[in-house]
């Protein structure tokens, strides 16, 4: 919702200067475009200040163009490269088995509200104990290793799935549903042509719940219980009073964080093509 | 081709339990719908009409007396009969075309014949050209179209209208009554249209079920005996809609 409102006034603000028919497209739309970069220049400029006047001591903030100088030197070792291959390798399948999972149980619990008498109660509570408070029980099971990082993951992404996914099927209109009844639709009908897009907002807003979950566990993990990924470079950063490499590893986080859940907003958009466009 | 199929209510009662209070919503209502008529339940808000029409479709099985198709007691939603809902009610993110189908999703019809049927219905309520559209895209006399496309897609014996100009402003309203008129000549279904608009059920009804508020019960049933070419200010049009507002107010 809130995005919308945003791009709303945005465009009436695009429209009233081209009628005017002053400057190209782009550079009327540049003020709009810059306006949520200024917090980042803000921060950036602050950072710049504060250590070339010296407020924290270099050990403890190094200067940004120091963080940078960092990333292209692990950039050039094929350290950050090959960090970064293994973590995001961990991310995407963790996040595709606990996603995809999470779908489908969400719908059956949504679907069914005998699953969801027997199941849901249980499954809320579990999912009550953070991914977190599983890791010293999963490494017990499953040991130190590349599984106990896909479970970790998968389980991270699949609770708010899970729970999005249910709800938004709970919440579909009645009277569709009445629809559905009354025209006697097949089950594949009613799930396709009925549930699943009737939920997709909800859907999409557990799955992108469920990849900024995955970059918790992932890094968690890392830093516990790993030998490879950008949070094992980050905890070595640490221990080694390497603060630039951490923060090198948060900014790149930051930045590939950002664009996978651009990416799931634009997939989101395409999959809603029958929304209105002014809302 | 007639419609064979008659609609026989028989001393329904339908009870809601309000916190622990017994709420009755019908009453002894006892009617028959003949094949091939147009039929009209008029009634103040509370009468219970769009209850009975829930449970003829099959929507809400308890009650009590019977709900007789062919002689067959109702015991659910089925092919033949189907419904059209004040609001359109067709599935935003599906197009026109998708929307009509829906109503054939139950049939077993082999994939050609039910484009076929959806091109010809979607033809019949004169929407040609929109098969692509989505709900938003369209008026709300098209949507309301599209529903009835819907709805008479897989040939029901029985359509039932839950008040289904309602929305509707006055200038598409008389349109679509026309409309209504057209498409029940042409589909020869039997029809039992709910609504509040004492002029629509006189213009469009071989017979009117006039029906009074708590409990639901039946006031009186008005046969309009006017031939089908309705003048809404001929006197005998005014003298029927007189007789069924006597029923309303009595």
């Amino acid at each position: 919702m809130s995005e919308r409102s945003l791009i709303v006034p945005r465009r009436r603000l695009d429209r009233r200067r081209l009628r005017l028919g002053a400057a190209p497209r782009w550079i009327s739309r540049l003020p709009a475009l810059l306006w949520p970069l200024a917090l980042p220049a803000i921060v950036l400029l602050g950072w710049q200040v504060a250590t070339t006047r010296g407020w924290l001591a270099p050990q403890i903030l190094p200067a940004p163009a120091a963080v940078v100088a960092t990333l292209i030197d692990l950039a050039r070792d094929g350290d950050i490269t090959s960090n970064l291959a293994i973590s995001l390798w961990r991310i995407v399948s963790g996040f595709a088995i606990g996603a995809g999972a999470g779908i489908v149980f969400g719908v059956a619990l949504g679907v069914s509200p005998r699953l969801e008498r027997f199941l849901g109660p249980s499954f809320r509570a579990v999912a009550q104990v953070p991914s977190l408070g599983w890791l010293p029980f999963l490494i017990l099971i499953f040991g130190i290793g590349e599984t106990l990082n896909y479970v970790i993951i998968a389980k991270a992404c699949f609770v708010p799935v899970v729970l999005n996914t249910a709800g938004g099927i709970r919440n579909i209109p009645r009277q569709y549903l009445e629809v559905a009844d009354a025209f006697r639709l097949t089950r594949t009908t009613r799930i396709f042509r009925l549930i699943l897009p009737a939920a997709l907002p909800q859907v999409f807003s557990g799955i992108r719940l469920a990849l900024s979950h995955a970059w918790i566990a992932l890094l968690v993990v890392e830093m516990l219980a790993d030998t490879e990924g950008v949070g094992y470079m980050m905890t070595w950063g640490r221990t080694l009073f390497q603060i630039d490499v951490v923060l090198a590893g948060m900014v790149l986080i930051g930045i590939i964080g950002f664009v996978m859940d651009a990416g799931l907003r634009r997939a989101e958009k395409r999959l809603r093509r029958w929304v209105p466009a002014d809302g | 081709m007639l419609a064979e199929t008659s609609l026989d209510i028989r001393t329904v009662s339908k009870t809601y339990q309000v916190n622990d209070q017994a709420l009755d919503v019908l009453r002894n209502i006892d009617f028959t719908v003949e094949p091939g008529e147009f039929v009209s339940i008029v009634g103040a808000s509370g009468c219970g009409k769009s209850t009975l029409l829930r449970l003829i479709i099959g929507l809400d099985t308890e009650y009590h007396g019977d709900i007789l198709l062919d002689g067959r007691r109702i015991d659910g939603p089925g092919a033949d009969r189907s419904i059209v809902f004040q609001e359109h009610r067709l599935f935003p993110w599906l197009t026109v075309e998708q929307n009509v189908a829906l109503g054939l999703d139950a049939s077993d019809a082999p994939v050609a014949i039910r484009g076929q049927s959806v091109a010809e219905h979607i033809d019949l309520v004169r929407l040609a050209g929109f098969e692509k559209a989505y709900p938003h895209q369209l008026s709300g006399g098209m949507a309301q179209r599209a529903a009835i496309a819907r709805a008479l897609v897989n040939r029901p014996k029985i359509l039932l209208l839950d008040e289904p100009l309602g929305a509707l402003d006055s200038l598409t309203r008389a349109y679509l009554q026309d409309e209504l008129l057209r498409i029940w000549r042409q589909q020869s279904v039997t029809v039992l249209m709910v609504t509040h608009d004492v002029e629509e059920a006189v213009y469009l009804s071989d017979k009117i079920v006039v029906m009074e508020p708590r409990p639901g019960r039946i006031a009186g049933i008005v046969p309009i005996d006017l031939d089908h070419q309705r003048e809404r200010a001929a006197a005998g049009f005014i003298a029927h809609k007189e007789r069924v507002l006597h029923l309303l107010n009595h």
